[in-house]
């Protein structure tokens, strides 16, 4: 994201995955592709990165943890405080888009 | 198509996944080395048996702050001193290294002190850093303390100078005696002072050696590169661990050691001590302050940054 914003892309697009429901880490992943539209590849150790230190900060939280072929598997969901704080971000990239997007529609219909 | 936990293709793959995981510390691998294994092997196709370069960056890269995240526990007032004293106490037992075989009791004992240090027995260290100290005073002073030494004590290994031979016994004062008064120094939150790593015995060659050569020779006050080179990546090394923490003990272990650096030199180059300093030593403590001034501001950038 730009400069000013508290909310990196990758970031943005993990809480963004978070907002239908609770996932697990390879869901996680699967879904921010999904969403960036193949833009935004997170490689395991930076999403894990980013969750514990958006778990941390408390924007999501763990919701439950399942045992997987006899491995612990984490599902987090997002905290009220995180669905704040991304649909701000998107009010204002909504916002900074317009500030051109409006430019160009002027444009084409002058 | 992704791979799974049977075929023997994979398996190669996971070993490899596994030892990157190294990477990360013991007690975070043994709760979530699983579940990221589950997710690396997930996302990795089923042909391959070599991980792909962006996972290896995201490994180490994740293993590496992860580290440093797990070394910013307990209370930052008295780990960030602790972290101080540890890199002047080091300071001070390489400065006797050199002179082993002539003062060989006095760096044995300052080494138990570094030993003491680095476990965090504190009241093991006051005594053995103020034995040490009174007599590394004595020596810079021309004094006898405890024991005959005869002085100039010149060098066996290292450095071919005579110990402080530039440094006044005021100087020196100030070198043990602030390690003295940081360990002292009550923590406001309590608390209790960890061990340190093993690798700060690493340290001490590059301190005790004075090459290669940076300055002139006759200068006074020489800084060998080799030291240069040290205390430049150790305070790097702080910064970076400042940014991904986001914490002020880094900043506050290296403006100890700057504190004590700065207050030696400047007791040194009092007009009756006649050193000059050079626009080498100037650069070279600027630099040392700059580094210092950001492992303070990096954090404080990043609290405003708290997600990212």
């Amino acid at each position: 994201m730009s400069r000013g914003s508290s909310v990196s892309e990758q970031t943005y697009f993990v809480l963004a995955a978070l907002l239908d429901g609770p996932l697990h880490g390879h869901a996680i992943l699967k879904r921010v592709v999904e969403l960036s539209q193949d833009r935004v590849k997170l490689a395991v150790g930076t999403l894990y990165g980013a969750l514990d230190r958006l778990t941390g900060s408390g924007v999501i939280m763990v919701e439950k943890e399942e045992i997987v072929n006899g491995r612990k598997r984490r599902y987090f969901r997002i905290t009220d405080d995180g669905r704040r704080l991304v649909e701000e971000e998107a009010l204002r990239m909504q916002q900074a888009a317009a500030v051109v997007t409006g430019r160009t529609l002027g444009a084409t219909f002058s | 198509m992704t791979a799974t936990l049977e075929s023997p293709v994979t398996s190669v793959l996971e070993r490899r996944y596994r030892k990157l995981l190294l990477a990360y510390p013991r007690p975070y691998r043994q709760a979530h080395g699983d579940e990221l294994l589950d997710v690396l092997m997930e996302s990795t196709d089923a042909d391959r048996t070599i991980p792909p370069p962006r996972e290896v960056a995201g490994l180490v890269a994740g293993g590496i702050r992860t580290r440093v995240i797990h070394l910013a526990g307990g209370s930052v007032w008295r780990d960030g001193l602790h972290l101080g004293v540890t890199a002047v106490a080091v300071a001070n037992l390489a400065a006797l290294v050199p002179y082993a075989a002539a003062i060989p009791l006095w760096t044995a004992l300052s080494a138990l002190s570094v030993l003491a240090v680095l476990r965090g027995w504190v009241w093991v260290a006051i005594p053995l850093t103020v034995a040490v100290g009174v007599k590394a005073v004595a020596v810079a002073g021309g004094w006898q303390v405890a024991e005959l030494t005869q002085v100039p004590v010149y060098p066996g290994l290292l450095t071919g100078r005579a110990l402080f031979s530039d440094s006044a016994p005021v100087t020196v004062t100030v070198a043990y005696g602030l390690v003295v008064v940081g360990l002292l120094a009550p923590a406001p939150r309590g608390g209790v002072t960890r061990a340190r790593s093993w690798w700060w015995w690493a340290a001490i060659p590059f301190l005790a050696w004075d090459g290669p050569a940076w300055m002139i020779e006759e200068h006074n006050l020489p800084i060998s590169l080799s030291r240069m080179g040290l205390e430049l990546a150790l305070m790097a090394a702080a910064a970076v661990a400042g940014y991904l923490t986001r914490d002020l003990r880094w900043a506050l272990g290296c403006a100890f050691y700057l504190a004590v650096t700065v207050v030696g030199v400047t007791l040194l180059t009092l007009p009756e001590n006649g050193v000059i300093l050079s626009s080498q030593h100037l650069a070279y403590g600027a630099l040392l302050a700059l580094l210092t001034a950001a492992t303070a501001l990096l954090p404080l950038r990043q609290r405003r940054h708290a997600l990212d």
